[in-house]
């Protein structure tokens, strides 16, 4: 076969720290224009879930009745909706409703998901069989119709919705970890390990972990925009959430019967999650363009 | 009588070629400045290393390079025809008619989803358009000339369901049966077992014979063509470095590089006793980055200021080309083109005395149960058993090495797997130092442990791509030996120093070496904790030929610092014959044989032994023997034959007695051998004096 | 030889290819339900099918039912012995003439005689006794059981004259008589539920309780010219907005029950006539008066002073409606309804000393419960807004219907909004919620003056006596009630112009469809 030169980049070899591999990261993902566009909404949304209350110009439920129904201006940027409420600000402080619940909920279901995936790949046998099928099971459900299944029965407040993410995400999670782990456990050096003594627990993270990484960054960004889209979708079916929550999809749900009078107040949050489920899908794009 | 060579049709001419590959930006020179011809009726070997070039002038021949690959210089003629100025409608008339290839693996280039007949006839149709009728025919008969037993069977089957050796058949019959100009092998029997290699060999010379058809024969390996090629034309890091005929070339190389490769490899008969095995200094340089001047400098024992130009390539005889400077005070024997050693010739230490043994496996049988189908279940038919290795009985003596040789499916992975706890034995028992080894890894204290390593095949698997090797040579250290971190930093100094990697090496990743550094590092691992016993699987297999040998040297000397045993499994019997204290033959999970290697090319041989013995290519082209050709596949482990399990086979069936009764394991007076096998040694050594093997054509 | 294999195996794809392409076919086919032929009219000439958008009923027997889309099924199945015209007069239905006694304590009602069941069955004096000692039997358990207590006696006095004999006399009794749950069903009907056996202007066709319900004119109804229809579909949507999606695009024909919101997307949509009419349908805001926190009346006080009815109005209502007064008693009853007294205009500070003299100096948190229903969601909403910043700190918990009006709903939770159709009298308010036994006393409220002064009210037959009591009465309810009427709502609809004498009452339930039919072209 032809050789190819090996990437005799980074003669040091010695391993990064955490700062300069996402500066690296970020510069990698930003060589790219699909990815930079997808990299830059998501940045924004994070900045905007995280300054919120500091840049929202009004509350999430100030009412001013004579402001109501306003088309958007230069006061009131998205317009105001049936109630006087700024549509602007509650964009706003929708993002940090939706995007923390969806990154701790994604954040959990990661960690879970890979704990879950490790053991089913390495130890095989009966514990995989017991683990995968159950996850088979979960999966095999639409995941909107398995959160209103489990909201049933776990109640509705904004922790049982976080609860729901976890479980319905772990499974997608385990079985792609699982997946890696089975490519790698065959070869070599895991073997060789095993020959040196180490212990299960010791393999699973320093042999095998480092090569799930890639893999469960991509994961991870792409549940993470799926998990955005739920707790969009329960919203609009008032699942999880009560009124005046600054949920996106919940005020998509408010504004749906005067669509026709005020669409901006159904057009904006309706934007907002389309617009970041994009981002954060494209970003994951490029993420796994960058780690193969 | 014989037309010379310059009296002969050319069929192919090759003139200054130059091919690049596009690598980030860059242009990347795979074949530099590159001329050789092929006559008609001639064959053709183009033999080098990775990294040579030799695939890629071949693909370029094709004009199959892919979009990164560009021809930048030279000429390409197929007869009258400039293969270069061909577009591709004219070059899909070319390829099957006029050029045909028999590529590496014929699994994946069988149509899977097609049966095999319906291949062939779909390239009969193609290419001679042949009526489907006549297409057939022409096909059957072509399945009937590579030897296929049952060609009609063979042509309703599915490439899955045929062996490697007979889809390589199929392939060969695919590419000769459109009668092409120029017939291409890319390393047809690399992946092929030794006794099938031989018999593809063989048929391949048959078929050609008296043809009018050009061949080129790409490998890697010298002794491969020796046994088919009439002219060899040798490339080295993208240059062609000599070009003979295999005759001249094997007797008297006249380029220390040619010289090398032949040096680098044990010969049938070899032992470490009796020679040193030198190995090339240096490594292949990588594509595009090779020295300036003469290719080979960098690794030249002879190198000296002129060697900063680059060589032309200087007529050295009758057709005869050497692109060195010194190719006439070789060929005067002014110079010796030998590459230095670091190797001695290994001492006969006598045994001494009471010592346990170091490995004792008695009658160790690793059967794996296949899962039961539905229909299987509802049929109450128990389940079918792999019995892939069947009461295998062996000692390894302290400080000795013990050589496994055997073909693919033989067992000798899983009785390697099995003594280091990887899979569980069905029966038997194994003791390490005399104290019994428990079955499962996990049941191993660190004691245990820390006596038996294990060197894998594969030296790019061995190896954790995101830990540096300081990381992966530490871990044994501290793990099993008990060392602290600072401890265990300066052992791996030691450590790389022994296997003659710098220091500096500590900090690097795995993808920053090469393969036959990388199997340094495992060995070192392996070495890092002094094991009693060391199991090597094949390590070496995958490397380049001019790196086999310093990792065998390399193997060698840390045994004799370390006074470990040895457990060295190899298909490569010449290799296993060169390094081993003792060598046991295996079949189809049965030991056939247990021999001393400087007993090893004396009758009476066990009749597997003989064909093994016979099927290793001659690396004196003037010497070749007629090989023995076992008939048949090797049968499938689930199936194995009753009694003797090489009966199906063999080529000395005493009759009945050999498919019902398990042979005896009969002791040779002389020389101490064990065979497995119910013909009276006697008679054996009577069949088989006048057979010679082994030569040793070059002086040593 | 390998050919006849070949030969073979095309063979067997074809008739492979062959049998899924006929297999498709056939699934094609079978898949299309032909519809059920329609009824041939008999007698007069009908035409027009009327497809009406509301939520899924629950109820199907008269005695059981209460919210509109049950109301308006059952009404257009059954008959009343007397009706309640849109002006909320009283009009004859199945009893065509009646007469009551000096002393008010006795009614008789004479019957029409040639009404028929659907089964046939010719309508008499004793299926009216039956239908009405069921509604007043405790075993049977109707939500009317105390309605109609007060009836001493009921007897077929002839074959097509009833008599009722009351204890007391009750002013109001006629209307009582015309309850929603008071549709006359066949004497010893065996299941009256699902019987759908009545005397009413249409017929059950079929009931699909995931889809919808369809009923088709009766041709031998005892009024003339009645139905005007051939056939009505009831069609069941969960979501306001889908109905009216529904009606815009076509697929329906009326939708009524409309937030404010929703009827001013409908008002200049072309080929739909807005349907408006002022009613006395309110939402209450009630905080539960029998345990904490709301057994202070300061808390309730505090509430009340920090609200501002008229924005509410302005923005939830937009107009369609009037505002309120904290009591059931609206503008629609002219002679009862009075502004005599002080509603408290909207004071942060005092409603902040308030609760801290009540002690909650720091505010206090609250669950308000609502419906997901109409208005209710954004009330909810403008109200927390309005009360932050008094301290008071609602957290909003929308449910739907079915779970608020079920167990551990709106009779149980501390503080809800519950919204409550228009009746023709009050009287029925306070009987039903705010005396107390009243049996959907949802805040638990009990006062014996108010208790004295709604039995007045509710027996005697001087009429001034009676406005003063209901005078009082509202303002003993402003001063220490515990609830808060907002608003008032008119009831909004739309139906298709194709449609014409359609007349929405006050209770939308109530409406007369059989006095709808196809416009004029």
């Amino acid at each position: 076969m032809t050789t190819v030169p090996k990437t005799t980049n980074n003669a040091r070899g010695v391993a990064p720290s955490l700062w300069r591999r996402l500066s690296l990261l970020l510069r990698k993902l930003y060589a790219r224009p699909i990815s930079a566009i997808g990299t830059t909404i998501t940045l924004l949304f994070i900045l905007a879930a995280i300054l919120g209350p500091l840049i929202a110009p009004y509350g999430e439920n100030e009412i001013i009745a004579s402001e109501a129904r306003q088309p958007p201006s230069p006061v009131h940027w998205f317009g105001t909706d049936n109630l006087g409420r700024d549509v602007f600000s509650r964009v706003i402080l929708g993002a940090r409703e939706i995007l923390v619940l969806a990154g701790v909920g994604t954040l959990l279901a990661v960690v879970f998901g890979t704990i879950f995936g490790l053991l089913a790949g390495y130890s095989g046998g009966w514990l995989d069989e017991g683990i995968m099928r159950t996850f088979d099971s979960l999966l095999a459900l639409p995941a909107l119709l398995l959160a209103l299944l489990l909201l049933g029965t776990v109640g509705q407040s904004q922790y049982s919705v976080l609860i729901v993410i976890v479980i319905v995400y772990i499974p997608i999670v385990a079985r792609v970890v699982r997946s890696v782990v089975l490519a790698v456990k065959p070869q070599g050096f895991v073997e060789a390990a095993r020959l040196t003594g180490e212990s299960q627990p010791r393999i699973l993270f320093r042999e095998i972990m480092p090569f799930v990484y890639p893999t469960l960054s991509v994961e991870s960004a792409v549940r993470f925009s799926y998990a955005i889209f739920l707790i969009g979708s329960l919203g609009f079916l008032r699942v999880g959430v009560q009124p005046p929550s600054p949920n996106w999809g919940l005020m998509v749900k408010e504004a749906r019967p005067f669509a026709s009078l005020v669409p901006w107040a159904l057009f904006f949050p309706a934007a907002a999650i389309s617009l970041v489920v994009i981002g954060v899908n494209l970003m994951a794009d490029g993420l796994k363009r960058i780690m193969s | 009588m014989t037309l010379t060579r310059s009296e002969k049709r050319t069929i192919l001419e090759i003139n200054e070629l130059t091919v690049a590959y596009q690598h980030a930006g860059e242009w990347l020179e795979a074949v530099r400045d590159v001329s050789l011809c092929i006559h008609g009726g001639e064959t053709y070997g183009l033999v080098g290393e990775s990294g040579s070039g030799k695939t890629t002038l071949a693909l370029a021949v094709l004009r199959y390079l892919g979009k990164q690959g560009s021809i930048r210089n030279g000429e390409i003629h197929l007869g009258d025809l400039d293969l270069l100025a061909l577009d591709d409608g004219e070059l899909r008339q070319v390829w099957g008619s006029s050029i045909s290839l028999v590529p590496q693996n014929p699994q994946s280039s069988l149509n899977p989803s097609l049966r095999v007949g319906d291949q062939l006839v779909e390239t009969l149709r193609h290419q001679r358009s042949l009526s489907q009728q006549d297409a057939q025919t022409q096909a059957l008969k072509w399945l009937e000339k590579v030897r296929l037993p049952d060609p009609g069977l063979v042509a309703e089957r599915y490439p899955h369901q045929i062996s490697g050796g007979m889809q390589q058949r199929v392939m060969i019959a695919m590419a000769l049966c459109t009668e092409p100009k120029l017939l291409i092998l890319d390393e047809p029997t690399t992946n092929l077992d030794v006794t099938t290699q031989v018999v593809i060999l063989d048929l391949i010379g048959e078929l050609i014979q008296g043809q009018e058809t050009g061949v080129l024969y790409v490998t890697h390996n010298l002794a491969v063509v020796t046994q088919v090629c009439d002219r060899v034309a040798v490339l080295y890091a993208s240059e062609l470095v000599e070009d003979a005929s295999t005759q001249d070339l094997f007797s008297k190389p006249l380029h220390p590089y040619t010289q090398g490769l032949i040096e680098s490899i044990p010969r049938l008969g070899d032992t470490k006793g009796s020679i040193q095995l030198r190995a090339i200094a240096g490594q292949i340089p990588p594509i595009g980055d090779v020295p300036s001047g003469c290719v080979f400098r960098t690794r030249c024992p002879i190198a000296i200021d002129v060697c900063e130009t680059r060589p032309p390539l200087y007529p050295a005889g009758d057709s005869r080309i050497s692109r060195c400077h010194r190719w006439h005070e070789i060929d005067q024997m002014e110079v010796s083109a030998r590459q230095p050693t670091r190797s001695r010739i290994a001492e006969h230490i006598s045994p001494n005395g009471e010592q346990p043994q170091t490995l004792k496996v008695n009658d160790i049988s690793v059967h794996f149960p296949l899962q039961r189908s539905l229909s299987d279940l509802v049929r109450r038919q128990p389940a079918k058993v792999v019995r892939a290795v069947n009461e295998v009985n062996f000692n390894v003596k302290p400080g000795k090495t013990l050589g496994l040789v055997g073909e693919s499916g033989s067992g000798k992975t899983t009785i390697a797997r099995t003594i280091m706890g990887l899979e569980s034995k069905t029966s038997g028992s194994i003791e390490l130092l005399d104290l019994p080894l428990p079955d499962k890894l996990s049941n191993r204290d660190l004691d245990t442990l820390r006596l038996l390593q294990m060197v894998s095949q594969n030296p790019e698997e061995a190896l954790n791509p995101y830990l540096t090797i300081g990381d992966s040579l530490r871990r044994p250290l501290m793990r099993l030996s008990g060392l602290s971190k600072t401890q265990a930093d300066s052992r791996v100094v030691e450590l790389l120093q022994t296997v003659l990697l710098p220091p500096t090496y500590a900090d690097r990743l795995p993808g920053q070496l090469s393969g036959g550094e990388l199997q340094r590092v495992a060995i070192a691992r392996a070495f890092a904790a002094n094991p009693e016993l060391l199991v090597l699987d094949e390590p070496v297999s995958s490397l380049d030929v001019s790196v086999q040998a310093s990792i065998l040297n390399l193997v060698n000397e840390l045994q004799y610092e370390h006074e470990n045993s040895l457990l060295f499994i190899s298909h490569d019997l010449a290799i296993v014959a060169y390094l081993a204290d003792l060598i046991a033959v295996i079949y189809l999970g049965s030991l056939m044989e247990i021999s001393a290697p400087g007993d090893l090319l004396q009758p009476p041989h066990h009749p597997y032994t003989e064909a093994l013995l016979s099927s290793i290519p001659l690396a004196d082209p003037s010497r070749r023997g007629t090989p023995i050709h076992l008939e048949g596949d090797i049968p499938h482990p689930v199936d194995l034959p009753s009694g003797c399990p090489f009966h199906s086979r063999c080529p000395r069936l005493l009759g009945e007695i050999c498919t019902t009764q398990i042979p005896p394991w009969q002791i040779d007076a002389e020389s101490g051998k064990q065979i497995f096998c119910h013909i009276p040694l006697q008679e054996l050594s009577t069949f088989q004096e006048h057979i010679v093997f082994g030569e040793t054509s070059y002086p040593r | 030889m390998f050919t006849q294999y070949r030969r073979a195996s095309k063979k067997r794809i074809f008739l492979f290819l062959v049998f899924f392409i006929s297999l498709a076919f056939l699934i094609q086919a079978c898949s299309g339900i032909p519809d059920t032929p329609t009824t041939p009219s008999a007698g007069m000439e009908r035409q027009g099918v009327l497809r009406v958008a509301m939520q899924p009923i629950v109820q199907t027997d008269p005695a059981f039912i209460s919210s509109d889309p049950e109301v308006i099924v059952a009404n257009s199945i059954y008959d009343y012995l007397v009706d309640v015209t849109p002006q909320n007069t009283i009009a004859p239905r199945l009893a065509r003439e009646w007469t009551v006694s000096e002393d008010g304590k006795t009614y008789v009602f004479t019957l029409v005689e040639n009404a028929t069941f659907h089964d046939g069955t010719l309508f008499k004096a004793e299926d009216v006794v039956w239908t009405f000692n069921r509604l007043r039997d405790p075993d049977v358990d109707s939500p009317t059981k105390d309605l109609y207590s007060n009836i001493e006696n009921i007897e077929a006095s002839d074959k097509f004259e009833v008599t009722f004999t009351l204890r007391e006399p009750n002013p109001f009794f006629l209307y009582d008589i015309s309850d929603n749950h008071a549709l006359i069903l066949k004497a010893e009907s065996s299941e009256p539920g699902s019987d759908f056996i009545g005397t009413g202007p249409f017929k059950m066709v079929s009931y699909s309780p995931e889809d919808r319900l369809v009923v088709e004119a009766n041709d031998d109804y005892f009024v003339a010219d009645r139905p005007g229809l051939e056939k009505v579909e009831f069609i069941f949507f969960n979501d306001q907005t889908a109905q009216t999606e529904a009606l815009r695009s076509g697929q329906v024909d009326l939708v009524m029950l409309l937030s404010a919101d929703l009827f001013r997307t409908l008002e200049d949509e072309p080929g739909l006539i807005p349907l408006q009419v002022a009613t006395n349908s309110f939402d209450v805001v009630r905080l539960r008066s029998d345990r904490p926190p709301g057994d202070d009346p300061r808390l309730m006080q505090a509430l009340r002073l920090a609200t501002d009815r008229q924005a509410i109005y302005d923005l939830v209502l937009q107009g369609y409606g009037a505002v309120g007064r904290d009591t059931p008693i609206g503008p629609m009853y002219s002679q009862y309804y009075s502004e005599d007294a002080q509603l408290p205009e909207r004071d942060i500070p005092a409603a902040r000393q308030l609760l801290a003299n009540a002690g909650y100096p720091d505010g206090i948190d609250l669950e308000l419960y609502t419906p997901d229903t109409g208005n209710r969601p954004n009330l909810a909403v403008v109200l927390k807004d309005q009360w932050a910043e008094a301290g008071i700190n609602v957290d909003v918990i929308v449910e739907p219907e079915s779970v608020y009006y079920g167990d551990d709903g709106w009779l149980t939770v501390d503080l809800g909004i519950t919204g409550w159709g228009s009746r023709p009298y009050p009287q029925f308010y306070l009987n039903t919620m705010l005396t107390c036994d009243a049996i959907w006393n949802e805040s638990h409220f009990c006062d014996s003056e108010f208790d004295q002064l709604a039995s007045l009210a509710g027996t005697t037959m001087n009429e001034q006596e009676r406005v003063d009591a209901y005078n009082h009465i509202q303002e003993l309810l402003i001063e220490r009630g515990p609830i808060m009427v907002p608003y008032f709502f008119s009831q909004l609809g739309a139906i298709s112009d194709k449609f014409a004498d359609f007349q929405m009452k006050p209770f939308p339930g109530r409406s007369d469809l059989s006095t709808v039919r196809l416009a004029d072209q």
